[in-house]
């Protein structure tokens, strides 16, 4: 067990964040080389969706509508002039972006990136101060006194009379609640 | 309509929906005075009231079979679904192959779940919580017979037809795999079984027991709905995947953000509600995850039903929307209202120590969980926002959720390996660096095996890691408890819990991996001449026409590194519709997935055909995930003590209230199965 | 509301009076919590109500079927896109000044372009029926090959001239992704009118005489 221990103190800790920055460094700096036609092609109709189908993007559609879009993203692309953006926004532009599959970062549309990002704003700052307010208040009830533990003993000595017959609980009996009693 | 065309399965089966609405109304009505009026043998009888529901939809579902089976035309609904080329089984699934059939299975559900209840708590009949759960079950129970009865009557008469009439039969997508007989039942068990924590939880608001004894009683069923939710959602993928060619497991169309919506907050659920039967904490929030759960199921049925956002699951529109979206109103005014009420009685009367405890990791769990589920309705419902504000048509589709739950699935791998290890209200640091070693090693090896395989990017690389390190700390505590207890180390809530995790490590690895390093590309394909692609060797052989009664299948036969896939483009006859067939090839490192173009299948006799190649890593680990996370659910709902047997000699009274200190700083795990296992 | 519980347990169903906890949090922290509480519970039930009732509306106000569609081109100079003819000669739309022009996008297997085909039937025999007033009525077609469009015309009927949008062009130029559309097109060539989805006879044929009234 010490010796247990003893291997997890801080340099192995320091030795895996080693390993790991290393792994990270190898694996994300890894040349793929550059973007082919086909990717891009791929990239872009992932991004708009199937006009006569509804719910699949065009890239994954098999529908001849669909085929038709990757043709004219092909033309576009095997052009070279437009970049990706440029090329939905000429397919899309006439049809009033209906075809974006994701939502542009302006006007109503912004409000797909804003409200999700106040959600969690909300829930982690939420969070945060439920958890000052746990803080004081356990703060303000100090740590538990002997007579504390009499009361909790007095207490569960009644529960368990009550309460005998219907659970199987641990049978463990160290008493050391420390932090209060919890309902169990 | 001509009375005498109204069949007798019309007759029985209308007479059966009838019994479920009177005797759903009436129970609810005259148990709920009962109650008030505290009169003890009203309430006793709330329980014949659920036997009546129970026989009447099993009287409906059985005229509807038999109507089914022996293809009487004289139902509407029958014309609709019914054929004389549907092999027997997918002529039962065919009940649910559209709109008012799917309902009367709903009623059939949910009837069995009101049964059981009456029939688990029967010796509890007169507990005014018991019986306020039924009422709220009889009043779910009306809703859906009403719904069956009004607007979506599986039994209505149909137009006189000609001598020799024969119908199209179900939607083609619905009747060229077995799974359709599994996938909308499990399902539906999921949905519907969420019912009964839901009643439980109004049951509580309304007597004002919000204690943890209506979550006790309920735990089981809560789980168990989750692990049919789980199972049926996972049973879609796979059934998009391997029959409907839709390439992908998970598209996020409306219908299936729809299943996953309860999911969500279902799983937010079954983890926060440890804490209040840990704690006695989260009383308000728990109650308010079961009414999102259950108003969700009922949100995602009016989505799926009322065609009001476009979906690749072409339902039938009826005319249940406006029922459906009134019913969730109703539940959230009354769940609201009631908790408004007793806002007061649910004060918890517990403080949090510390946010790195097991409970401050539950609590961001559901955060994460809640935030994801806000993602997705908000996404879901988005177009319907801009088309109401700025009148013109949008799509949200799948690369803006896609960019969304990666942070967030990151954060729940991540939450997954610390709040194993973490013990009840307060972890130090020495703790956390002791019980986190091995687990964080694992997530190296993991990272270091998918570098070593040529994985490339940060988010899939973080994912790995993360999944790895989630794994490690999932398999340190059923080690832990296995070394200690055996084979009895699988059960509980904990331990099972554990494999349930590892199971969802296994899905989340799939998806990274498929997401993010799956090969496709368009290959022209001659016959006799064999292509290589992504390290497969492609050969076409011939195109094949395979007819039978209901379709005709174009079939492209193609050699993949020598064994045949059978790549196909059905054509149903009759609806005039074409269902594309992907031809799989399996592998535990990746599957080859063939896929022909759509409406241009290539002719008989061709030489050359075009077909897309996708070479994707890892699927099959998805469904092994999925059976893992469903064994997972069965051993988490076994107890995971040994009961003792009270004729057991004890040699001196013990406490049973205390236990082992919650701080268990010994480096070993924590034994959660101690609180009352009332069965 | 009369209580009986038969066997819960008292802990659980009154943690307020709870012999264990009620003692020790009831009187400390309890009064504080339980204010902060108290004034939180309904105002935050009444924002999330009035947050699910907004969501309400929204459901039960969208999905509206969205016939006339509002587009760039609408009142402006129609493009003057090109197609081809099923005998390969070129289709000029600029060229189809002087009268109103109806074109038709479709696929031969979108179910909607399906059951429009009777009303597009009915509404050409209306057009022709007023003599050179009559609007001409065109299908630009898709995707579809050739074959697949003479199956379609030679199972449902129809016989007006059809266009095959074969570089996309018509797609491209007045933004057609989703088919059916209909647009009419008045004799100078500016577009009037954009619908999405399918078309009755019987309506196409009022507005467009409204148009002609409206002097436009």
């Amino acid at each position: 067990m010490s010796l247990a221990r003893t291997v997890k103190r801080w340099p192995a800790w320091a030795l895996l964040v080693l390993v790991v920055v290393g792994f990270m460094a190898v694996g994300t700096t890894r040349d793929s080389g550059p973007r082919t036609e086909e990717q891009r092609i791929e990239s872009i109709s992932k991004r708009l969706a199937c006009p006569t189908c509804v719910g699949e993007s065009v890239f994954e559609s098999r529908n001849p509508a669909s085929q038709s879009i990757v043709e004219v993203i092909g033309v576009e692309v095997r052009r070279g002039e437009l970049s990706d953006d440029e090329i939905i926004q000429r397919i899309t532009a006439a049809s009033e972006g209906k075809e974006r599959l994701v939502p542009s970062a302006s006007g109503i549309e912004a409000l797909a990136w804003a409200l999700p990002a106040a959600a969690f704003v909300i829930g982690v700052t939420g969070l945060a101060i439920a958890f000052r307010r746990w803080r004081d208040a356990s703060q303000q009830l100090g740590a538990a006194t002997d007579d504390d533990y009499a009361l909790v003993a007095a207490a569960m000595a009644v529960h368990d009379a009550e309460a005998h017959d219907a659970d199987d609980r641990d049978v463990a009996a160290e008493t050391e609640t420390h932090g209060g009693p919890q309902q169990s | 309509m001509n009375l005498l065309a109204i069949s007798t399965n019309g007759a029985i089966g209308s007479a059966g929906l009838i019994v479920v609405l009177a005797a759903s109304c009436l129970g609810a009505l005259t148990t709920g005075f009962a109650i008030v009026t505290g009169n003890r043998a009203g309430i006793r009888q709330a329980t014949n009231y659920a036997w009546l529901i129970v026989l009447g939809a099993t009287l409906s579902v059985i005229a509807m079979q038999r109507a089914l089976q022996s293809r009487d035309y004289s139902l509407a609904y029958i014309q609709q679904v019914g054929s004389s080329a549907t092999p027997t089984l997918y002529n039962i699934a065919a009940m649910w192959s559209a709109l008012e059939g799917s309902i009367l299975l709903w009623v059939l559900v949910l009837a069995i779940f009101t049964g059981a209840v009456a029939w688990r708590f029967r010796s509890r009949r007169d507990d005014p919580l018991v019986a306020w759960a039924l009422v709220v079950m009889f009043v779910v129970c009306a809703f859906f017979a009403l719904l069956s009865f009004g607007p979506a009557n599986p039994f209505a008469a149909g137009e006189l037809v000609p001598r020799g009439f024969d119908g199209p039969g179900p939607n083609p997508l619905l009747q060229n795999h077995i799974l359709v007989l599994f996938h909308p039942p499990i399902l539906y068990l999921g949905y519907v079984g969420f019912t009964v924590p839901f009643a439980f939880a109004l049951a509580a608001l309304i007597t004002g027991r919000v204690g943890e004894g209506w979550l006790l009683e309920t735990r089981r069923w809560a789980l168990f709905s989750w692990g049919f939710l789980t199972i049926g959602i996972l049973l879609g993928g796979w059934w998009s995947y391997e029959v409907l060619g839709w390439s992908g497991v998970w598209a996020w169309d409306p219908v299936e953000n729809a299943s996953l919506l309860p999911w969500l907050t279902g799983t937010a659920y079954i983890h926060s509600v440890l804490v209040q039967q840990r704690r006695g904490m989260l009383r308000v929030w728990n109650l308010s995850l079961l009414v999102a759960t259950f108003s969700l199921t009922i949100l995602g049925t009016f989505i799926t039903r009322s065609g009001i956002i476009g979906s690749v699951h072409a339902f039938g529109a009826g005319e249940v929307d406006g029922y459906l979206l009134a019913f969730f109103a109703l539940i959230v005014v009354v769940s609201l209202g009631l908790i408004a009420w007793r806002g007061d009685r649910l004060r918890s009367p517990g403080v949090m120590d510390s946010p790195i405890s097991r409970e401050g990791a539950f609590l961001a769990n559901n955060v994460v969980f809640t935030v994801f589920a806000f993602i997705v309705l908000l996404g879901t419902v988005f177009p319907l926002l801009v088309e109401v504000v700025e009148d013109r048509q949008t799509v949200v589709g799948a690369p803006y959720f896609d960019g969304l739950a990666m942070p967030i699935g990151l954060t729940l791998l991540f939450l997954m390996a610390v709040a194993p290890v973490l013990p009840w209200r307060k972890a130090s640091m020495e703790l956390l660096r002791d019980r986190l070693f091995w687990p964080a090693w694992c997530g190296a090896g993991a990272l270091g095996t998918a570098v070593l395989v040529g994985a490339d990017g940060w988010a899939p690389l973080i994912g790995f890691a993360l999944a790895g390190f989630a794994a490690g700390a999932a398999l340190r505590q059923i080690v832990l408890a296995t070394r200690r207890q055996g084979l009895r180390g699988f059960l509980g809530r904990t331990n099972g819990g554990m494999v349930v995790h590892l199971g969802v490590i296994l899905v989340a690895v799939a998806l990274v991996a498929s997401n993010a390093y799956t090969n496709t590309r368009n290959l022209t394909l001659v016959a006799g001449t064999p292509v290589e692609y992504s390290g497969h060797t492609f050969e076409f052989v011939d195109v094949a026409v395979r007819t039978d009664a209901r379709s005709e299948a174009t079939v492209a036969r193609t050699l993949v590194d020598g064994a045949m896939l059978e790549p196909a483009s059905t054509r149903y006859v009759r609806q005039g519709v074409t269902v594309p067939t992907p031809g799989v090839s399996t592998g535990f490192t990746h599957d080859v997935y063939l896929t022909l173009p759509e409406n241009n299948p290539p002719a008989v006799g061709t030489t050359q055909v075009l077909m897309r190649v996708q070479v994707k890593p890892l699927i099959m680990w998805m469904w092994i995930g999925g059976l893992l996370m469903a064994v997972g659910t069965v051993l988490a709902a076994f107890p995971g003590k040994r009961r003792r047997n009270p004729l057991d000699p004890v040699s001196a009274p013990v406490p049973a209230g205390t236990r082992a200190a919650d701080l268990d700083s010994t480096g070993d795990i924590d034994h959660d199965e101690t609180e009352l296992h009332r069965v | 509301m009369s209580d009986q519980p038969v066997s819960d347990h008292p802990v659980s169903d009154h943690p307020v009076s709870d012999p264990v906890s009620g003692e020790v949090f009831d009187v400390e922290v309890g009064d504080c919590g339980a204010s902060g509480k108290r004034r939180v519970a309904a105002p935050v039930a009444v924002l999330v109500a009035l947050v699910l009732g907004a969501l309400v509306f929204l459901l039960a106000a969208g999905g509206g079927e969205g016939d006339s569609a509002a587009t760039p081109l609408l009142n402006r100079l129609a493009p003057d896109s090109t197609g081809v003819y099923d005998d390969g000669s070129t289709f000029e739309l600029s060229r189809r000044k002087g009268s109103w022009v109806v074109l038709n996008f479709f696929t031969h297997d979108c179910i909607p372009c399906i059951l429009e085909h009777d009303d597009l039937i009915e509404f050409v025999d209306q057009q022709r029926s007023l003599g050179t007033e009559g609007a001409e009525f065109y299908s630009i077609v898709q995707v579809s090959t050739r074959e697949q469009t003479d199956a379609f015309f030679a199972e449902r009927g129809g016989d007006w001239p059809v266009v095959y949008d074969d570089d996309h062009e018509f797609q491209i130029d007045f933004g057609v992704n989703k088919v059916p559309e209909t647009w009419v097109i008045d004799p100078s060539g500016i577009v009037r009118l954009r619908l999405i989805s399918t078309v009755e006879a019987d309506t196409l044929s009022r507005t467009i005489q409204s148009f002609r009234e409206a002097g436009l």
